[in-house]
């Protein structure tokens, strides 16, 4: 256990900081944490600037060599390194940029300027410092932020689910995506997040990740059965797992 | 549905409930295993054969199966050692504690080795890495009750010198004139001068009348089928050749499911076994597919 | 009584009376499916319905379900056996009378489990006999669920302008005592019936290609049969076809802790055999990897184990798994192959 109150600081990268918005919109919850916890640095509910900390909470991922350098930095004060979200945990939405070269990217960006002479390709923050707990999710789902800050205030592991969505879809009862005639990702994503997009009706978009062991093979069965094509579900699978740890985990049948 | 009293009174508790325990004195091996001297609240006996285990529970961290590693003869408390596995939950915490702190078990489960129809016969125990924390169970239990046995030979193999655990009472039991002893290690280094080898390597050398002899074999799951076809070879009957298997037992009560092995509750049928059962589980059970080759 | 009768437009009022002896819950329409939810006017209720997408199940074996409160230090358990309340479970088909039946005898093992017997004891079922298949997927005349065989408090049977009522407990009589528009069934009304039930079975065929003690000896024989290979490559691993059986009662054991870091709960949660890390230890090792062993471990909880444990199919020919399966793994073409492996077809 962590002692004696922790210091907690929220840091973030290439991101939207919509997972640190779910963290102050957690009321009651994020009351009764900071009775356990001092929140240091945390820029969307206050001024304070602190730089000393046990536990350091990253969103976003890093895209450029600063990035890399400042995140490096930061990390080695920390005991506790936290990913928040999928920018920082598979590289979310942000990967998308690695799907063309870097030169490609800029000039369809930015013209013939160049802001960011120092940027690389895009990556999950694992692949540059040694990351202790993940939070995934594109944003993550504040009960998740809870049990996890339980855990490391406990000093014990958090086992992210590695089982789909579906089996927090079925318990929570509602009609599946597939037999409405839409294209779910449930069943080859990680669940965790209480199966929160098609409680409301929508479906799974993938952004947790991939299960370790997908199975990509039957996957193919199911796109026949629904009369769904290959690219379509790539277009879907990319959306936020682009990330070579993530792309690795897919069958041969969905490498082009 | 209409109950009598007794079954009323049963319906008042729950097998979930785990006893309050204190430990009294730990002991580290390694850097991942110790070892703990446990007294239940009360006074109570734990009332287990050696080869059960108990589910230990730290509460906000979750439960874990746990071999009992001392023989019933030692009374008013028992002992276990837990692996530290440090990508779990319950071990690293378990590990945190120390003399005085308290924690929860429920329990005895399963099976025990079968000490009746052991009685008067000679007995081969082959203890693999951590297979010896059950059999010390049962090698404290035998001598204990020396007299009740007939040979006892036992052969103990470890990764290296360093990984081996009880090494003050293995000292002790080398020492003895009424059981043999071997003791290999699959890597030597400077300060080792015994046998260096797997623990396979032992038994063809031994001279065993295999009607009269139970062989008890436990180790990493990996082991169970090299070492059962030597004692095949031995001529030891598959029903005298025992056995206890890892699976993860969680509800202790045949209900859970996860320990399943075919339509075999290991937490319950086992987790000891004899190879004869182990046939049965074909397909399931990879510690018993030596038979194919045999 | 044994048996009454009730007219169909006196239904609504018989729920009516009901109310005041505990919440009720019954079948109700979700988008193109149904499930079971609490119901408060009789209205709401399809009593015409195909399997629900959950089981009653969730009643009597909660997906999360309390086992009790702990202090982490110093070292306390709580109460561990709550009260539960009276419920009644209105419009339950017999093949998921026939998964409480099943449920009823794991839990009755020893060592008995208070929670289930606990809350079994409050609930009161009304069952619904189906009069005609619900869709292709049902295969309840295999398994001998497709007919009432007892587990239920009253079954009700349609008849056409009534319902019969064959009532088969204390709780069941009570239900029906005193109701002036619930008679005693008369001899016409006994005919009508039989005339009912009579239809009934001629539209109800054996959905497997041979009798149960060809299926018997096709799961003996049938371990190491290719049929499961097949399964299991087409098994996405979704764990559907277990998370909605009404016979799956494997679970998990987890701790919560509050945010004092010192009060907690322990739970079990539901856990399914098809889950990639059920069977795995601490240590990291799977000791059932492969989900062609996960299918074939469920076939065989549902059509051999259980029938060595208990002498009885844990599978109730509901159909939920097939029309769950991403797949189209089917439950009626499994053991058919199976079968006609067997006889070298």
């Amino acid at each position: 256990m962590l002692k004696p109150k922790p210091r907690v600081a929220f840091f973030e990268f290439t991101d939207c900081e919509g997972c640190q918005l779910q963290v102050a919109n957690l009321g009651e919850a994020l009351l009764e944490l900071t009775k356990l916890v001092d929140i240091v640095n945390f820029r969307e509910i206050m001024s304070e600037d602190g730089q000393e900390y046990e536990v350091l909470i990253v969103e976003g991922s890093v895209a450029s060599k600063h990035d890399e350098e400042r995140l490096k930095k930061i990390a080695a004060k920390a005991k506790v390194i936290v990913a928040l979200g999928a920018c920082a945990t598979i590289g979310g939405v942000n990967n998308l940029k690695n799907l063309k070269s870097l030169d490609e990217q800029k000039k369809a960006v930015y013209g013939s300027v160049d802001p960011v002479p120092d940027a690389i390709a895009t990556k999950p923050i694992d692949e540059v410092v040694k990351v202790d707990y993940y939070i995934h999710g594109c944003p993550i789902y504040g009960p998740e932020f809870v049990k996890v800050m339980e855990c490391i205030l406990l000093g014990k592991p958090y086992h992210v689910p590695n089982y789909p969505v579906c089996v927090e879809c079925k318990q929570n009862e509602n009609v599946c995506a597939y037999d409405k005639g839409l294209f779910c990702l449930g069943p080859i994503t990680r669940a965790g997040c209480n199966s929160w997009l098609p409680n409301h009706g929508s479906v799974c978009v993938g952004c947790r990740g991939l299960l370790d062991n997908p199975a990509s093979d039957a996957q193919k069965d199911i796109l026949e059965k629904y009369g769904l094509t290959v690219d379509g579900i790539l277009d879907k699978f990319t959306l936020y797992c682009a990330s070579s740890k993530e792309s690795a985990k897919y069958g041969k049948e969905f490498k082009k | 549905m209409k109950t009598d009293q007794a079954s009323q009174d049963l319906l008042k508790t729950s097998p979930y409930k785990p006893m309050k325990a204190k430990i009294v004195r730990t002991h580290k091996y390694t850097d991942t295993e110790k070892f703990f001297r446990i007294e239940l609240d009360g006074n109570k006996e734990l009332g287990h054969m050696p080869g059960q285990f108990v589910q230990v529970s730290l509460f906000g961290y979750g439960e874990a199966p746990i071999s009992i590693c001392s023989s019933p003869t030692q009374k008013g408390t028992f002992d276990l050692t837990a692996r530290r596995i440090s990508t779990g939950a319950l071990t690293p915490a378990l590990h945190k504690l120390e003399a005085g702190d308290t924690l929860g078990i429920r329990g005895p489960f399963g099976t025990a080795f079968p000490l009746d129809k052991m009685h008067g016969n000679n007995i081969l125990i082959v203890a693999g890495g951590l297979g010896i924390v059950p059999l010390r169970s049962l090698i404290q239990y035998i001598l204990d009750k020396r007299k009740d046995f007939g040979d006892v030979h036992i052969l103990l193999g470890c990764r290296t010198s360093k990984d081996m655990l009880y090494g003050d009472e293995i000292a002790s039991w080398q020492k003895r004139a009424d059981i043999q002893f071997n003791c290999t290690v699959d890597k030597g280094d400077p300060d080792w001068k015994g046998n260096v080898g797997l623990i396979t390597s032992l038994i063809p050398g031994m001279s065993i009348n295999p009607k009269q002899t139970y062989a008890v074999v436990v180790g990493p799951p990996i082991m169970y089928k090299f070492v059962i076809v030597e004692l095949i070879k031995k001529n030891i009957p598959d029903n005298q050749i025992v056995v206890s298997l890892e699976r993860r037992m969680k509800c202790g009560l045949g209900k859970c499911g996860h320990c399943q092995i075919r339509n075999v509750y290991v937490c319950q049928c086992g987790p000891v076994f004899t190879f004869e059962q182990l046939r049965e589980m074909e397909g399931e059970c990879h510690e018993g597919e030596c038979y194919v080759k045999a | 009584m044994q048996y009454a009768v009730i007219k169909k437009s006196d239904l609504s009022r018989w729920f009516d009376s009901m109310k005041e002896k505990g919440k009720i819950y019954g079948p109700k329409k979700k988008e193109n499916s149904f499930v079971f939810r609490p119901i408060k006017e009789f209205e709401e209720m399809s009593l015409e319905y195909i399997p629900t997408i959950l089981p009653p199940k969730k009643y009597y074996f909660p997906q999360k379900e309390f086992l009790f409160k702990f202090k982490i230090n110093p070292f306390k358990t709580g109460k561990a056996i709550d009260t539960f309340e009276e419920f009644i479970l209105f419009g339950v088909h017999t093949c998921d009378i026939a998964g409480i039946q099943c449920m009823d005898v794991v839990f009755n093992e020893k060592p008995v489990d208070p929670n289930y017997l606990n809350r079994k004891e409050k609930m009161t079922i009304i069952g619904f006999e189906c009069m005609h298949y619900c869709d292709e997927y049902a295969s309840c005349t295999a398994v001998g669920t497709h007919v009432y065989k007892g587990g239920y408090d009253i079954m009700l049977t349609d008849m056409g302008e009534e319902y019969a009522l064959h009532i088969n407990s204390e709780k069941g009589e009570n239900l029906v005592a005193g109701k002036k528009y619930i008679s005693e069934m008369n001899a016409d009304d006994k005919s009508k019936l039989k005339k009912a039930s009579d239809e009934k079975l001629k539209r109800f065929k054996n959905e497997f290609s041979a009798g149960s003690e060809e299926v018997d000896r096709a799961f003996d024989k049938g371990f190491f049969s290719p049929v499961w290979d097949d399964v299991g490559k087409r098994c996405v691993g979704c764990t559907n076809c277990t998370a909605v059986c009404p016979t799956c009662y494997c679970f998990d054991v987890v701790d919560e802790v509050s945010l004092n870091l010192n009060d907690g709960d322990r739970y079990r949660v539901w856990n399914y055999c098809q889950m990639d890390d059920f069977a795995k230890v601490a240590t990291g090792e799977d000791f059932r990897p492969g989900r062609n062993a996960r299918q074939r471990h469920r076939y065989y909880r549902k059509f051999k184990y259980s029938v060595m444990k208990f002498n009885k199919y844990f599978c109730t020919g509901c159909g939920r798994c097939t029309r769950a399966c991403m797949a189209k793994i089917n439950l009626k073409e499994t053991v058919n192959a199976l079968l006609a492996e067997r006889r070298g077809q």
